[in-house]
């Protein structure tokens, strides 16, 4: 079911994304046809939120598997309550009774990849950053993927009753497996241009004026073509408009309240000290 | 959830359909001879994408190919090209370009050898030549003569030391505790899987507690080697131990740098040593040039892959540090390379004289950021440093306390 274009803007306005031609189309795709959407692009460019407003805009719960090294199926599918099956069957022992079964249930602890399958709406499952787990991790999720189920020995397989919009998310810290990016729609999302940053800002930091927002997505531009070790991304720049403006607030002057905050923009030392040496370049505007 | 109204349908002439159909099939087909890999899921999305959207202009056609056909951000170029010449350009899309408006600046991306900041790279090293060094190997320099360069066949001998080597490196390189629980006699953690497993033939008596563990595994390996003409005599023993790393160390990655920086790790990948440096001819052109030590640094750590790469590894540089004017590039590169790696050791040929001080201005403003300092020149110093653990520094050298 494609969801119409102008809509689906609209509502992503409406909840304060602004997203560009390709990433709607990539959006509206995904949920077409089914097929999970690999999202990459630089940290702080809005990726895993997509699937935040996405959830919002469907009315599905949402489902998070954050992936970090060494996560493995136990901690992304299912578990089962082992201490508990252990007490169970030490009472049943213990009374005589007649030992239930272990393995329904009350002694499974869903993951979210099981959570995702069981969710009688359907969800939005977002598996943050699978850059961060390894090939052995991927090469499982190859398989859930495929067909939104999974058997559990024990049980039987489970298939999703509303198949998922699935949405993944990777920094590029490490290349995928073609065969992942083989069964995924792809969309990388860029810096955006100055005109659509502004209006991100503006949306998200409430008592920015229109003027201090261009001024402030100027100076994150100047930064950004410094070269710094890390390049601040949007959430950087939203962060920096907040704090900001709650300083100016205060009474503290733009400019001020902009030096004042950078730490909320850059963060390490060689990069501060690299804003420092341009201050006037960054702040051009701001001390006006 | 909102939905698209569905259109009146309206009749078609089916040659137009035909036509059609045959001009997008040619455009998947130029797609895979331009080298964008288009398998059949790929087309079929790309199809059922058409058919959803049903794109009524060339702007949204565009974006529809591009969710379901490109898989990386390196593709898209390919993509780009091939779309303009089968469709025209895409006037209605709107093609964002990470650029500020008024500083334009590279996006990085998988290629190695895209610029990244200011880092010189290619052509635009040409405009920063001063003088030609003679190879002399007695001067640094900024020129780079832009020829294949052959390194020569390697000896029985070396061969023999290259064995060595690669018998001694898995018990020399650093080893580091895996993410993952494995079971295993270490007491760990107790594995409640086998315990629960085993105690229901005991009616849930416990009779033996199982354990898991986390098993250690070998650090990734990051090997820089300095190409430049003051290495000359050295290039050709080190790309020799760097091809026995790549053969020892799974995950290991190995770049040259002269006046720009090169992956090599692909390359030097092949079974035969020699074939594997023949291969490097086109590859490494700044071969026995000048140096740009910290500008090549700095690019190697702008690109995210090598930062990962380098987190906690056991990085080796092969060098004699000498840098050609400012070094604060090079500082501040080295000391970010120290701050990720496990251990971060460097290999002078210099340093192979008893009486050699790091005295430069580079080497003196970087020693304290190196685990270790030592002189390795040929196929027998390395195998000598391999021998002892990589750690070896001289006397004089401020060691820095290791970190994970």
């Amino acid at each position: 079911m494609l969801i119409d274009h102008a809509t689906l803007d609209r509502q992503l306005t409406e909840r304060r994304y602004l997203a560009d031609e390709g990433l709607l189309t990539a959006v509206r795709l995904a949920v077409a046809l089914g097929r999970p959407l690999l999202l990459e692009g630089e940290p702080g460019v809005g990726k895993t939120q997509v699937s935040h407003v996405l959830a919002d805009v469907l009315g599905r719960e949402l489902v998070r598997l954050q992936c970090y090294e060494g996560i493995d199926v136990s901690q992304a599918l299912y578990e089962w309550d082992y201490p508990k099956q252990l007490l169970s069957l030490r009472a049943a022992e213990v009374t005589g009774a007649v030992v239930a079964d272990l393995y329904d249930d009350a002694f499974l602890l869903e993951r979210p990849l099981l959570k995702t399958l069981r969710s009688p709406t359907g969800a939005v499952l977002l598996i943050d950053e699978i850059d961060r787990a390894d090939s052995e991790f991927e090469a499982f999720l190859l398989e859930f993927l495929d067909g939104f189920q999974i058997t559990i020995p024990e049980m039987g397989t489970v298939t999703a009753t509303v198949p998922p919009v699935v949405v993944l998310t990777s920094n590029r810290t490490r290349e995928l497996h073609d065969a992942l990016k083989r069964r995924c729609l792809y969309h990388w999302i860029p810096f955006p241009e100055p005109e659509r940053e502004r209006a991100i800002v503006e949306a998200q930091a409430p008592g920015l004026s229109a003027r201090s927002a261009e001024q402030l997505v100027r100076s994150v531009n100047v930064i950004r073509a410094l070269g710094p070790a890390k390049r601040p991304g949007i959430a950087e720049s939203i962060a920096w408009a907040q704090g900001s403006v709650a300083l100016a607030e205060d009474g503290t002057a733009w400019g001020e309240a902009l030096r004042a905050s950078l730490g909320l923009l850059v963060k390490n030392e060689e990069d501060v000290e690299l804003v420092g040496a341009h201050d006037h370049e960054v702040f051009t505007d701001a001390d006006g | 959830m909102p939905t698209a109204d569905p259109g009146v349908r309206v009749s078609v002439d089916p040659r137009l359909v035909a036509r059609t159909r045959d001009h997008l099939a040619a455009f998947l087909r130029a797609l895979h001879d331009a080298g964008l890999s288009v398998p059949a899921t790929k087309q079929r999305d790309f199809h059922a994408g058409i058919e959803a959207v049903a794109p009524s202009t060339t702007g949204q056609l565009y974006w529809v190919g591009v969710a379901t056909i490109v898989t990386s951000e390196s593709g898209h170029p390919v993509f780009d090209e091939v779309f303009r010449r089968f469709f025209g350009s895409p006037e209605d899309a709107v093609l964002v370009v990470d650029e500020p408006a008024e500083a334009p600046e590279e996006q990085d991306g998988d290629d190695d050898e895209e610029e990244q900041g200011s880092a010189p790279a290619g052509d635009e090293v040409e405009d920063l030549l001063v003088t030609e060094t003679s190879g002399s190997g007695l001067r640094a320099g900024l020129g780079s003569p832009e020829l294949p360069k052959r390194f020569g066949r390697t000896s029985a001998s070396a061969h023999a030391v290259m064995r060595e080597i690669a018998a001694e490196l898995p018990r020399a390189v650093p080893r580091a505790r895996s993410r993952r629980h494995r079971p295993g006699r270490r007491r760990h953690r107790v594995d409640l899987r086998a315990v629960y497993l085993e105690s229901r033939r005991t009616q849930g008596e416990i009779v033996r507690l199982r354990w898991r563990h986390r098993p250690t595994q070998p650090r990734r390996v990051l090997v820089l080697i300095d190409v430049s003409g003051s290495m000359k005599q050295h290039s050709p023993d080190h790309l020799r131990f760097a091809h026995t790393v790549l053969a020892t160390c799974s995950g290991a990655e190995v770049f040259t740098f002269g006046t720009r920086l090169t992956r090599v790790t692909a390359a030097l990948r092949h079974r035969d040593v020699d074939e594997a440096l023949d291969s490097l001819a086109p590859l490494v052109l700044d071969a026995d040039g000048g140096t740009l030590i910290g500008e090549s640094l700095t690019e190697l750590l702008a690109d995210p892959h090598v930062v990962t790469m380098a987190r906690g590894a056991l990085v080796l540089v092969l060098s004699d540090g000498l840098e050609r004017g400012d070094c604060t590039a090079m500082v501040g590169a080295v000391g970010r390379l120290s701050r990720l790696a496990h251990q971060l050791t460097w290999w002078s040929p210099l340093a192979c004289d008893p009486a050699y001080r790091p005295l430069t201005r580079g080497m003196a403003a970087v020693v304290g950021d190196l685990d270790a300092l030592a002189g390795v020149r040929d196929l027998e110093t390395a195998l000598a440093q391999v021998r002892s653990s990589f750690s070896h520094a001289p006397a004089h050298h401020p060691r820095r306390r290791n970190h994970d």
